[in-house]
C-alpha cells in the first residue's frame, strides 16, 4: 500500500497534541518557575511555596539551581541515586541476560520455568513487594532468622539501608529485562549460532561474538529503561530505605510536600529530567539503529 | 486503514469536546453571596477512621436533622491529592471561580488559612463556635473551625517498662539507657515523630519566641533549633537500628512486635489500634511534661468565595454539637473540641486525665516545614 504523508501525520498528531498540551506546557511552565518566573500559571504555586528565588526581569535567576546544586544533602542524595542506578542496571543486565541466554541456548523445561519465575514480580504491586522486602530483611525478619539457624548469628539487617533499596530496585526491574532480552536473543537466527559453532567457536565465543553484538538494541533499551525508572523511583526507596541519605525521588517529594519548597523540588526534577533525556537519547539511537538493521534485532 | 483513520478522527473530536467542556464548565460560577443550594460538597482526607466518621456519623445524622439538605463527600485517602487541592483552591479563589467544594477537612486547611484562601467564620451564624476552646483557634488566626483534636503521647509496653518516663529529660535519659528500644518516625512522614522532634527542640527555644513560632513564620527564630537538633543527633546511636521509619504506622508496627518498647504515638491512632487488637493490650499511654508533646486540632475550612454559606453553616454548627462530639470520641478516639465536662462520663474517662485544653500547639505550618528540612539535613 502506498503511504500518504498527510495521513501519517494525521495519525500521529493526536498523541503529539495530547503530550504538548498536558505534558509539554506544564514542563515549560515548571522550567520557567525554576528560573524564578513566578507570574502567569506559576502564580498559584508561588503564592504557597517557601524560600523561593524570584527573578527580577530578564532571562531569570539561577539562584535556585545554585542553592540546590551546592546543598551537601542534595549532592549526597544525587550520588546515592547514581550509585543505586548503576549497580541496579549492572545486576539486572547480568541476571536477566543470564536467564535469557540460558533460555535461548538450552530452551528446556527448567529454562522456561526460570524465565517464567523471573517475570513474577511484574504482577506483584510495588508497594506490596517493598513492604515484603522491608519485613524480610528486618532485625527479626526471615532472612536473619534463617541465617541464625544456619549458624550465622550476626547477619546484617538490610531493611532501612541502601542494600534493601538496591534489592528492591532489582526485584522491580528484572522482569522487564528478562522479557526484552529473551525476545531479543530469540531473534538471533539459529543458523548464525550453528555456523559459529561449526567453525569451532566455543560457547563463550558464540555468546560474545554473535548473540550479544546482534542484540545490541534490546540491551541498550533494557539499560536505558531500567536506568530511567530506577533514577525516578519513589516507592521502593521510600519504603525500604534510610531517612538519609536517600534517593532523589524521595528527596524531591520531601521538598515538595514536607518542606513546602516546590521550586527546589522542581530544580531537582529538571536535573533528573536532563539526566534521563541523556540516557533516553541512547534509546533513540538504539531504536534508529534497530530500524535500519530491521529484521535482525527488533 | 480507512476505518482506523475514521475512528481516530472521531476520538479526536470527542476529546476536543471534552476539553472545551472542561475549560468552560465553571465560567458561570463566582458570583459571591448565597445561591441557596442545599447540597454541601465536602472534601475530606486522612485515614479510614476519618472517612468512617463522615460517612457513618456526621452525614447521616445531619441529613436526618435537616431534611432537604444533602452532603456529598469526596474522600481522599491519606491526602494523596491534598497538595493538588490546595493549588486548585488557590487558583479558584484567585480567579473567583467555584472551587468545587464548600467545606474542607484536611491538613491543607491550616496552610489555606495562612495564605488567606478561606472565609472568616462568622460567629453570629455559628452559635456553637462559642463552645470551642479559643486556644484552638489561635493556630489558624481564627480563619478555620476546629472540630476534633488529637495529641501525641508516649506509648510504652508495660511488659518491659513499669515506670514510664515522666518528663522529657527522663525520656531522653531512658532512651540512652535502653539503646535500640525507642524510635520515632521521620518528622516529614507523620505527626507523631514530628511532635517528638518539635518537643525536643522546644526545650531550648525561649518561651516568647516559641509562642510566636506557633502562629508566625520568621526564619530568624529558627536559630534556636540548633541545640535541640544536636541533642536529637546525639540520640541517634541509641535509636532502634539508628533508623527513623517512614510513617506513624511503621513505628506502631515495631511497637506491636515488641521490637521497641517506647515511642511517641498519636492518641487516637493507638487507642483505635488497641481496640482493634493490632496493638497488644500491654501497651499504655502517658503524657510527658516539660515540655509535653504537641497536639493539634483538625480544622474545617470554607473557601473564601463559597456560595453555599447558609447550608455550610448549618453543617458546621451540627458538627460542634454534643452528640457529634461524643461520637467522635467513641468512633475515632479523637479529642472533642468543646468543653470535655459536657460529654458523658465514659467519654471523659477515655483519655485518662489527658486534657483537650492543654494541647501544646505545634509550629505554624511554614515553620514546621523548615524544621522538617533541618531535621533531614542534620539528624539522620
Amino acid at each position: 500500500m502506498r503511504r500518504s504523508p498527510i495521513r501519517g501525520l494525521l495519525m500521529v498528531s493526536p498523541p503529539i497534541v495530547l503530550i504538548a498540551v498536558f505534558v509539554g506546557f506544564p514542563v515549560v511552565a515548571a522550567v520557567l518557575y525554576t528560573f524564578g518566573h513566578i507570574g502567569g500559571t506559576n502564580s498559584v504555586i508561588a503564592a504557597i511555596g517557601q524560600r523561593q528565588h524570584v527573578s527580577h526581569g530578564g532571562l531569570g535567576t539561577a539562584a535556585a539551581y545554585r542553592e540546590v546544586l551546592t546543598d551537601q544533602q542534595v549532592l549526597r542524595d544525587l550520588l546515592v541515586t547514581v550509585l543505586v542506578t548503576v549497580i541496579t542496571v549492572a545486576v539486572v543486565l547480568l541476571l536477566a541476560g543470564g536467564v535469557a541466554l540460558y533460555l535461548r541456548l538450552s530452551g528446556g523445561r527448567i529454562a522456561k520455568f526460570l524465565s517464567g519465575l523471573a517475570v513474577v514480580p511484574m504482577f506483584i504491586p510495588v508497594v506490596i513487594g517493598g513492604y515484603a522486602i522491608r519485613q524480610f530483611y528486618a532485625t527479626d525478619g526471615l532472612f536473619r532468622t534463617l541465617a541464625h539457624h544456619l549458624g550465622w548469628s550476626d547477619a546484617p539487617t538490610l531493611s532501612y539501608t541502601m542494600g534493601a533499596i538496591t534489592i528492591g530496585e532489582i526485584w522491580v526491574s528484572v522482569p522487564f529485562g528478562v522479557l526484552l532480552l529473551a525476545s531479543g536473543f530469540a531473534a538471533v537466527p539459529d543458523g548464525q549460532i550453528e555456523a559459529a559453532r561449526d567453525v569451532g567457536a566455543s560457547l563463550t565465543r558464540t555468546v560474545f561474538s554473535v548473540i550479544l553484538p546482534m542484540s545490541r538494541a534490546p540491551i541498550v533499551i533494557v539499560t536505558t529503561f531500567t536506568a530511567i525508572s530506577v533514577m525516578g523511583s519513589f516507592t521502593i526507596p521510600y519504603m525500604t530505605g534510610p531517612s538519609a541519605p536517600n534517593m532523589l525521588g524521595v528527596t524531591m517529594t520531601n521538598y515538595f510536600v514536607s518542606f513546602n519548597q516546590p521550586q527546589q523540588a522542581q530544580v531537582m526534577a529538571v536535573v533528573v529530567f536532563a539526566a534521563a533525556a541523556l540516557i533516553g537519547s541512547a534509546y533513540v539511537w538504539a531504536n534508529v539503529r534497530s530500524g535500519r538493521t530491521s529484521g535482525v534485532s527488533s | 486503514m480507512k476505518s482506523t483513520v475514521k475512528v481516530l478522527a472521531v476520538a479526536a473530536a470527542a476529546a476536543t469536546t471534552v476539553l472545551l467542556a472542561g475549560c468552560g464548565g465553571h465560567s458561570n460560577a463566582g458570583t459571591s453571596g448565597d445561591t441557596g443550594s442545599k447540597e454541601i460538597r465536602v472534601y475530606a482526607d486522612g485515614d479510614v477512621n476519618v472517612q468512617s466518621v463522615w460517612e457513618k456519623t456526621i452525614i447521616p445524622g445531619f441529613q436526618q436533622a435537616n431534611p432537604g439538605y444533602t452532603v456529598k463527600l469526596t474522600f481522599d485517602l491519606h491526602g494523596q491529592n491534598s497538595t493538588t487541592q490546595l493549588s486548585k483552591l488557590g487558583a479558584a479563589v484567585k480567579t473567583n471561580r467555584d472551587f468545587g467544594f464548600d467545606l474542607i477537612d484536611s491538613g491543607i486547611v491550616t496552610s489555606a488559612a495562612s495564605s488567606g484562601l478561606l472565609a472568616k467564620p462568622d460567629a453570629a451564624k455559628l452559635p456553637n463556635l462559642s463552645t470551642v476552646s479559643p486556644d484552638l483557634l489561635t493556630p489558624v488566626n481564627g480563619m478555620a473551625i476546629p472540630y476534633r483534636g488529637t495529641s501525641v503521647a508516649l506509648a510504652y509496653n508495660t511488659k518491659f517498662v513499669q515506670t514510664p518516663p515522666k518528663t522529657l529529660d527522663d525520656l531522653l535519659a531512658w532512651i540512652k539507657a535502653n539503646p535500640g528500644k525507642f524510635t520515632y518516625n521521620s518528622p516529614n512522614s507523620g505527626g507523631s515523630g514530628g511532635a517528638f522532634v518539635t518537643t525536643v527542640v522546644d526545650k531550648y527555644v525561649p518561651a516568647d519566641a516559641r509562642a510566636k513560632m506557633a502562629t508566625t513564620y520568621d526564619q530568624a527564630d529558627e536559630k534556636y533549633w540548633d541545640q535541640g537538633l544536636a541533642a536529637l543527633k546525639d540520640l541517634g546511636p541509641s535509636v532502634y537500628q539508628h533508623t527513623y521509619p517512614n510513617g506513624n504506622q511503621a513505628v506502631l508496627d515495631l511497637l506491636a512486635k515488641e521490637t521497641i518498647w517506647v515511642c511517641p504515638v498519636w492518641v487516637d491512632q493507638s487507642l483505635t489500634a488497641k481496640a482493634q487488637g493490632t496493638l497488644p493490650s500491654t501497651i499504655a499511654l502517658t503524657q510527658i511534661s516539660n515540655p509535653s508533646f504537641t497536639g493539634s486540632g483538625a480544622y474545617l475550612g470554607v473557601p473564601k468565595n463559597d456560595t453555599r454559606l447558609v447550608a455550610v453553616h448549618k453543617l458546621i454548627n451540627y458538627v460542634l454539637t454534643v452528640p457529634v462530639q461524643t461520637e467522635i470520641v467513641d468512633v475515632m478516639s479523637g479529642f472533642p473540641v468543646i468543653d470535655m465536662t459536657k460529654l458523658p462520663g465514659t467519654e471523659q474517662a477515655k483519655f485518662g486525665g489527658m486534657s483537650n485544653k492543654t494541647f501544646r500547639q505545634g509550629y505554624q505550618s511554614n515553620v514546621s516545614n523548615d524544621l522538617n528540612q533541618q531535621w533531614q539535613a542534620k539528624v539522620p
